[in-house]
This record gives structure tokens, C-alpha cells and sequence, in this order.
């Protein structure tokens, strides 16, 4: 009995060695990357092989995954891989993007290198949200005037000077509030900040951070990429999307169905002209606009400055310009990054009030202008106002001025 | 066939009824297999693992992921020690309802309760040393107990940690306690078990006028049941390892920040429990010394069997001792069952 | 050959399976113990602008090691690693010798004497734009 029960123990061992060597077999090979920012070993290529680049300026033999991700380098199961992943699958998320894209090389650096990427944002107004809190507030009677205390998160303007005097705001909390209508506000509104993630089922889906703007989404997800070539899809991921109702505190979405870019673009109440739709917001919209010029400001009006004379000039002046004789202006660096246009030393291009290059611009010799779609890559050439049939003054730059004569029909 | 070392290990020859499985179940034997699994495994764990706080947790990565056969051992490693808890309580719970504690045994009884100890400390120890956020919650509260105590835990404390707070000097420490402090002694104890196991006259059994059959079975034949207990046994742990993996959290990267789950591990839940309760010296030191110390009274305070009614379970002499562990094994099981709810 | 008796069969089929279990289990063993270290070592050395090594120069770099020498035939890098046991020679006025047990090259690389059984090895060296890049592997 007891030589039966050894012949079949030594039967069952065999078996479960056996199995052992055959489940270690079917283990996938691991796959080791030494990113040369870091030094250190990673293992996650190994089941993610299949994920494309994220960018041209960030290469995975040279960054990695763990650098930006986080998360378990060595491990080959998934559950304790992902552990200590920031910010779940996005690194960019405002929590964590110090942790993530900062640092004095990277995106957390100083404004003097232009590397103040993070600070800028943080402090934009497009993630404080300040503008509408502060109407919204005063609106609903919870302060006298309209003077910006609250955004979104708790926010310290840390690159001083400020040349808007804000230097704090303080976050704003719907449960202190005691008018209702600025509770449900805080409710049911405040979705719409880079920051805050869109309620699940709407329309337009994106992730928060910086990949809100930079990673384009294709369908519900977004995509494993990093670029500057914003269509103008990525902006309506929050703009153009709908109205709000203050009345019932709600937004109502826009209910068109859009076929074309043409009407797509713009929601049906606007009016526009053929450059606007033309176009990418990108296109004109500058950097210090969409993401900050790294002090407080209490509201869009305050910050979005770009207006038709900025390319087109007015009945009376030409539009700014500058000719690039520095190769360490910032415009050969954008124009770098975002390949659309080969940018040369003693090109003369259009630039903004504030001095920032347009650099997808050109002023041809013949006293024409020229601009290529940072997302399209289309050509435009166009002309300023100046010596045309424009019956304006030019004494009101509002855009309802230019409307007037040159909106679209949808 | 000419006796070999293992035979020698062995007494000629056994009374039949006592050796067979459902009367011992097999449960010291298992133990010491389970303690030979753990030592070579642990030996080659040794080739792999760094004590240092920065790359302890990541040497088991390596050693889990990397490693061929790497996560075999430590899940063998793991598992092997789990079950020893549990059979060494087997076993305790089979000598106490079968009265096999009775004089002479008194002693060996005492050595095993210590072995138990010993087990305990062993888990606790290797627990810690995966410097996980997994176990930071036991480190913390563990040293933490220890310096609870009066007079003496200061001290304690100061030569467990050694530092101002749980560091690479503690990690270090634990290191050393598993592979070494608590092996040497744990060792020569479970020799000195096993000696007087012999010299005590083996499996307990009644007096040979009481017995009821005369049949005995040879050393030869007690080696082959045990050779094929082993057997089983391994194939049982090996599945077990290849089904079920050892735990693994993310390192520890601050040990002031309380991340990951708030547990104890499994064998202490109990005194998780009790924790709860009050003095942590009290709940967390002195109780469960306390059942410590019923448990080594049980066969001195106790009415003993009568050497009739050995060699089986439940013998009515010693019912008062039945009762007492059923008792105290009851509260610990209910103690880790309240330990496991979800918080409220 | 005698018939087994069953009893004998068993025994065998028995330790046949028992030595399959052993070889499995003692492969498990070798390969446990295959796995390598990734090497901290750098590989390739940036020695910077050719331009910095003129002809007729022998240059030693010792975080290599090796001995850089500009001919009229071009570049070359000889490995400082003595060929007998791994130690780092020691320059002297016609070549280099090891002092851990006497072997002595030549200044070209070429083995002298000493229990060493073969001369200096050539490293790779690549030139990319105007920088010299030495390899080790």
C-alpha cells in the first residue's frame, strides 16, 4: 500500500515540476530598456511593445516609460507594475505633473529659458477658472464686486512680478456658499477647467493636465501621443460645446448635428469669418493665451488678446512684425517643434502686441503676408487692411466690427 | 535492505494504530518538511536579496519577475511558511486532544510551544523584510509594542530598531534576526524536539497490557510513509505556489507616509483586534503572553490523561485541558474573523 | 533478460520518475542561478575632437583603460587590459607591463613576455562627426 502511495507521489511530483517548467516557459520574455536620462533598468516595454512613440521630443530609449509614468520598473504583473503609477494613466494630470513633466530641465523651469510650462498653466485661466467664479459669485450676490478671491484649486502667483497684482487665489468651495444657485454651480459646472475631467456619457471626452490640449483624442480615447499640432477638435473638447442656463444652473449641449468642419466648428448661434473657421484656434490663439503668462488674471478678457489687426492691421497701420536675426529666439524653437515651416535667420514675420512671435507667419517681399496651419499645414496668403477697400476706422477692433462685413454664412 | 541514516532516525519499530495518518495526522512530520522547504528555499532567496531599504523590495521584483524560477521559490518560500503556522497549530491542537503531553512529554511539550513561538517571530520577521507598502503598518505598530512595554521596552525598542526610527539599521536587524538569531535557536530546539520525542518514547501511545492490537510496523516501512508524505506534500506546495503568488506591494519610499492597507499580518489579526480595546501594552503584550502562559500551565495545572486512554482522540481524563485550548483556539479565530470585516 | 516481476517493475518506474523529478528539479537550480547583472560599466567613451590627437600621439585614458595612438595609418586603441588575468598594466619606456605577474607588451600592443599567451587587444573605435567614440564590447 504504502509502495503504491510512493509511485504515485513520485507520479504527482513529477507532474507538478513539470508544470512548473511548462508555466515559466510561457512566461514572456521580459524586455529591458535603459533610458539614458535615468540609468535604471525598466521592464515595461515588455508587454506594452505595441504602444506608439509619444513624441519626436521624447524618445523612449531616452526618457523611458518610469520617469514621467512611475510605476514599478521591474515587475511583470500588471496589478503591482501599475501601483505607483501617478496619476492613474495620466502623468500629466495637475496633481502630479510636477512630479511628472517638472523639474528645471524639463517643464518646471524658469520663465527666463521658457521652461516655466507648469507654473504658467497652474496659474492660467483655464484652470483656475477664475473669470466665472468671480461672476458667478458676484452675480449671485456672494460678493460686492467683481474682484478675483477663487479658483478652481488654491493657487500662489510664485513668479513675481505679477503684472495683474493678483498674487493669490483661494479655492473655491460650493459647500460654504450659501446661495444655492452658486452650489449647484459648483455642482454641476465646474467640469469645465483643465483640471476637471467631463461627467461620463458626454458628448466630447478628454483626460485633464496637459494632455487635455496636447494628446489628441480619437473617439472616447485618447490616443498615447504628445503634440503641439492642435486641430481645432481639441479645443472643442470644452469650447463651442453648448450653452450654460443660469437659471436652472445647467449646461444644455449644443444639439446640431454636424456634418462638416464648416459646421462642426462653431455652434450655431456664432458668427465667424472664413479665417476663423479656416483655421485652427492654434493658428492664432498664442501660447501665453491658451496656457498662461505666469501671473493670476481675473478672467478671459484679461488674458485672450489676440484681435483681427494683430495679422491684419488696421485701415491705418500695418500689423507688427520682427525680423529674426537671433538664432536663440524662441520662434526657431516653436517653428522646431512644430515642423510645418522652414524658418530661416532674416525672415520677417508677423508678431502680437505683446511681442510674441506668430511664427507660422511670413511677410513676403512683395508686402503680402503668408501663414501655414499649424495642424492643417494648408498655405494662406492674405493682405492687410491697410490700402484695401475697408470702409472701418479702425477705432473699434471688437470682432462684431470685422463681422459686419466679412462673416460666413453656416 | 541495511538501515540508512533515516531509518537510524527512527525507533525499530512503531505500534500500528499510532502510526497511522488520522491518528497523528501527520502533522509534526509536515512541519518539519515545511521547515526543510523553508531553509534551502530561504538559502536561495539569499543569492537575490538586497536588506537595504532602497533595493530590498525591488531585489523581490527582481527575484519575483526576473529571476528563472525566481517567483517559484518565493512563493514556495511563502507558502511553505504560511502552512507551517497553521500546521504547527495542527499539531498542537492533535497533541493536546490525543493527551500526548502527559509525563514524560511535559518538557518536549514546553520546547514545542516554543518552537511555535519561534515560528511566529520567523513569519514576522521575513513578513518585514519586503520593506513594502504592504507591511509598513506592521513595522510600525510592531516596534511600537515592544517599546510599550514597562521598564524594558525602551531598551527592546532601541535594539530592535536601531535608530531613531525604523531604517535601513532595522531592516538590517530583522535580516539578521531571520536568517540567524531566530534560526540558530529555533534549530537546536527542534534537534532537543525531536531528541526527546525518542527518548520519551516516541508517538504517545497506552501501556502494552492496554493495547488493543500487538501489531507494530518497522522503521523501514514508518520512513516509506513519511517519504511518501513528502512526496504529496511538495506536489501539493508546488501547485500551490504556481496557482497562487506570494504578495507584493510598491517600496516603501516614506516610512512616515501610511500608504497601502492598515493590516496586520494574518497570524496577528487577533491582536489587531484587541488593539482596538485599550492599552496596546495590555491588549497588544500582556493577553497574548497570557495565552501564551495558559497554554504552558495546560500540563501542569490540568488533570493529566491516564496512560489508558493514550493513543487516541479525545481521551476523557483531560477533557478540562480540551476544553481549555478549544476555548482559547475559538477566541483567536473569532478575534481574526471580527479583525477582518471591512471598516465601518 | 529475466522477466520483471511486478513488485521490481513498480520499484523501478518508481526511481525513474523520482530521477526525472531530480534532473527537472537541479535544471530549475541552473537556471535559477543564470540570471546576469545588466553591467554598470560604460561601453562607449566619447573621446572628443579628433582634431585633439595629433599625429605621432599616444594618448593613454586610463577610465577605459586603453592607449590611443595616432599613426600616419590612422587610429588605433589598444586595450590596457593585460590578456593573462584582467589586471591594468603599467606604462614603462618601451611599452607597458602588468603588475600582477610580469607580463610585458610592446608599445604597439605586441606581447614581450610574461605568462600572458597573446598581445593587446584592438578596441573599435568609430569617428562621428569630428568626435572620436572608442567601444569596449
Amino acid at each position: 500500500m504504502t509502495r503504491r502511495l510512493l509511485l504515485l507521489g513520485s507520479a504527482f511530483l513529477l507532474i507538478a515540476l513539470g508544470l512548473a517548467w511548462g508555466l515559466e516557459a510561457r512566461h514572456p520574455e521580459p524586455v529591458a530598456l535603459t533610458p539614458s536620462l535615468t540609468g535604471y533598468v525598466e521592464y515595461c516595454i515588455t508587454c506594452h511593445a505595441d504602444l506608439p512613440v509619444i513624441s519626436p521630443s521624447h524618445p523612449v530609449e531616452t526618457f523611458g516609460c518610469v520617469l514621467c509614468h512611475g510605476g514599478e520598473r521591474l515587475a511583470l504583473e500588471a496589478d503591482l507594475a501599475h501601483s505607483s503609477m501617478r496619476g492613474g494613466g495620466n502623468p500629466s494630470a495637475l496633481d502630479v505633473v510636477e512630479e511628472s513633466c517638472g523639474g528645471e530641465t524639463c517643464h518646471g523651469g524658469t520663465a527666463d529659458d521658457e521652461r516655466d510650462h507648469i507654473q504658467r498653466v497652474q496659474t492660467s485661466i483655464q484652470v483656475t477658472y477664475t473669470g466665472a467664479i468671480t461672476s458667478l459669485r458676484y452675480t449671485f450676490g456672494a460678493q460686492p464686486d467683481l474682484l478675483p478671491f477663487y479658483g478652481v484649486s488654491a493657487v500662489t502667483d510664485t513668479s513675481l512680478p505679477s503684472h495683474t497684482g493678483i498674487l493669490q487665489l483661494l479655492a473655491f468651495d460650493p459647500a460654504m456658499e450659501s446661495s444655492p444657485a452658486l452650489q449647484a454651480f459648483g455642482q454641476n459646472c465646474l467640469t469645465c477647467h483643465i483640471g476637471g475631467l467631463p461627467a461620463a456619457g458626454e458628448q466630447y471626452q478628454r483626460l485633464s493636465g496637459c494632455v487635455a490640449c496636447h494628446s489628441p483624442a480619437s473617439g472616447e480615447q485618447q490616443v498615447h501621443t504628445l503634440t503641439t499640432s492642435l486641430s481645432y477638435t481639441q479645443c472643442n473638447a470644452c469650447h463651442n460645446r453648448g450653452n450654460y442656463d443660469l437659471r436652472s444652473m445647467t449646461f444644455v449641449e449644443r444639439s446640431d448635428q454636424a456634418q462638416t468642419r464648416l459646421q462642426e466648428y462653431y455652434q450655431p448661434i456664432a458668427q465667424f469669418t472664413r479665417c476663423e473657421y479656416t483655421l485652427d484656434c492654434v493658428d492664432c490663439h498664442t501660447r501665453t493665451e491658451a496656457m498662461g503668462d505666469g501671473d493670476l488674471h481675473a478672467s478671459k478678457a484679461d488674458s485672450q488678446y489676440i484681435q483681427c489687426q494683430t495679422c491684419h492691421g488696421t485701415p491705418s497701420a500695418l500689423p507688427l512684425t520682427r525680423t529674426l536675426s537671433d538664432p536663440d529666439d524662441i520662434a526657431f524653437r516653436l517653428a522646431f517643434l512644430t515642423p510645418v515651416v522652414d524658418l530661416q535667420l532674416g525672415d520677417t514675420i508677423l508678431i502680437t502686441e505683446q511681442g510674441e512671435p506668430l511664427w507660422n507667419t511670413l511677410v513676403l517681399p512683395d508686402g503680402t503676408y503668408q501663414l501655414v496651419g499649424k495642424a492643417t499645414r494648408q498655405f494662406f496668403s492674405f493682405r492687410p487692411v491697410l490700402g484695401s477697400d475697408c470702409t472701418q476706422t479702425g477705432l473699434d477692433q471688437s470682432s462684431a466690427s470685422c463681422h459686419a462685413c466679412h462673416a460666413m454664412d453656416r | 535492505m541495511r538501515p540508512n541514516f533515516f531509518h537510524h532516525l527512527h525507533p525499530p519499530t512503531i505500534p500500528a494504530k499510532q502510526a497511522r495518518w488520522r491518528y497523528t495526522l501527520g502533522a509534526g512530520g509536515t512541519a518539519i518538511f515545511l521547515c526543510l522547504v523553508l531553509v534551502v528555499t530561504g538559502a536561495l532567496e539569499m543569492f537575490y536579496y538586497v536588506p537595504t531599504p532602497a533595493e530590498a523590495a525591488l531585489s523581490i521584483q527582481t527575484l519575483s519577475y526576473l529571476v528563472p524560477f525566481g517567483g517559484l521559490i518565493r512563493n514556495l518560500h511563502f507558502w511553505a511558511a504560511q502552512l507551517l503556522v497553521v500546521v504547527s497549530a495542527v499539531h498542537l491542537a492533535r497533541v493536546v486532544f490525543t493527551g500526548a503531553y502527559a509525563p514524560p512529554r511535559r518538557f518536549n511539550y514546553l520546547l514545542g510551544l516554543a518552537l511555535f513561538v519561534f515560528v511566529l517571530l520567523l513569519d514576522f520577521t521575513g513578513y518585514i523584510l519586503r520593506w513594502d507598502t504592504g507591511i509598513q503598518w506592521a513595522l510600525v505598530v510592531g516596534v511600537n509594542l515592544v517599546h510599550s512595554i514597562p521598564w524594558a521596552g525602551e531598551t527592546l525598542h532601541r535594539m530592535l530598531v536601531g535608530g531613531a526610527q525604523p531604517g535601513s539599521a532595522t531592516l538590517l536587524r530583522f535580516y539578521a534576526w531571520h536568517i540567524f538569531g531566530l534560526m540558530l535557536p529555533a534549530l537546536i530546539a527542534t534537534a532537543w524536539h525531536a531528541f526527546r520525542l525518542r527518548r520519551d518514547g516516541g508517538i504517545a501511545v497506552p501501556p502494552p497490557r492496554q493495547r488493543h492490537t500487538p501489531e507494530r510496523i518497522s522503521r523501514f516501512e514508518l520512513v516509506r510513509r513519511e517519504a511518501a508524505a513528502v512526496l504529496f506534500a511538495s506536489a501539493a506546495l508546488l501547485l500551490l505556489a504556481l496557482l497562487s503568488p506570494a504578495p507584493s506591494a510598491a517600496p516603501i519610499s516614506d516610512i512616515t507616509a501610511l500608504t497601502g492597507e492598515v493590516r496586520a499580518p494574518w497570524f496577528f489579526l487577533w491582536v489587531q483586534q484587541m488593539l482596538q480595546w485599550g492599552s496596546p501594552f495590555f491588549w497588544g503584550v500582556l493577553v497574548p503572553l497570557l495565552v501564551l502562559a495558559l497554554l504552558a500551565l495546560l500540563p501542569y495545572a490540568l488533570p493529566l490523561p491516564v496512560s489508558g486512554e493514550l493513543g487516541r482522540w479525545f481521551p476523557r481524563s483531560n477533557r478540562a485541558a480540551q476544553i481549555l485550548l478549544a476555548v482559547l483556539a475559538l477566541v483567536v479565530l473569532v478575534l481574526t474573523l471580527l479583525a477582518l470585516r471591512p471598516p465601518a | 533478460m529475466d522477466r520483471l516481476s511486478r513488485r521490481d517493475f513498480l520499484k523501478l518506474l518508481r526511481q525513474v520518475l523520482l530521477a526525472l523529478s531530480a534532473a527537472l528539479g537541479l535544471g530549475m537550480l541552473a537556471r535559477f542561478f543564470s540570471r546576469q547583472e545588466a553591467t554598470s560599466r560604460p561601453t562607449e567613451f566619447d573621446l572628443g575632437p579628433a582634431s585633439a590627437y595629433p599625429v605621432g600621439s599616444r594618448t593613454i585614458l586610463p577610465e577605459v583603460p586603453a592607449v590611443l595612438l595616432h599613426t600616419p595609418e590612422g587610429f588605433t586603441a589598444l586595450s590596457l587590459v593585460c590578456t593573462h588575468l584582467g589586471c591594468t598594466l603599467e606604462e614603462n619606456q618601451d611599452g607597458f607591463n602588468c603588475p600582477c605577474h610580469g607580463s610585458r607588451f610592446g608599445e604597439d600592443g605586441s606581447l614581450r613576455g610574461g605568462p600572458a599567451t597573446r598581445g593587446l587587444d584592438t578596441l573599435r573605435l568609430e569617428q562621428k562627426d569630428d568626435r572620436l567614440l572608442l567601444y569596449t564590447d
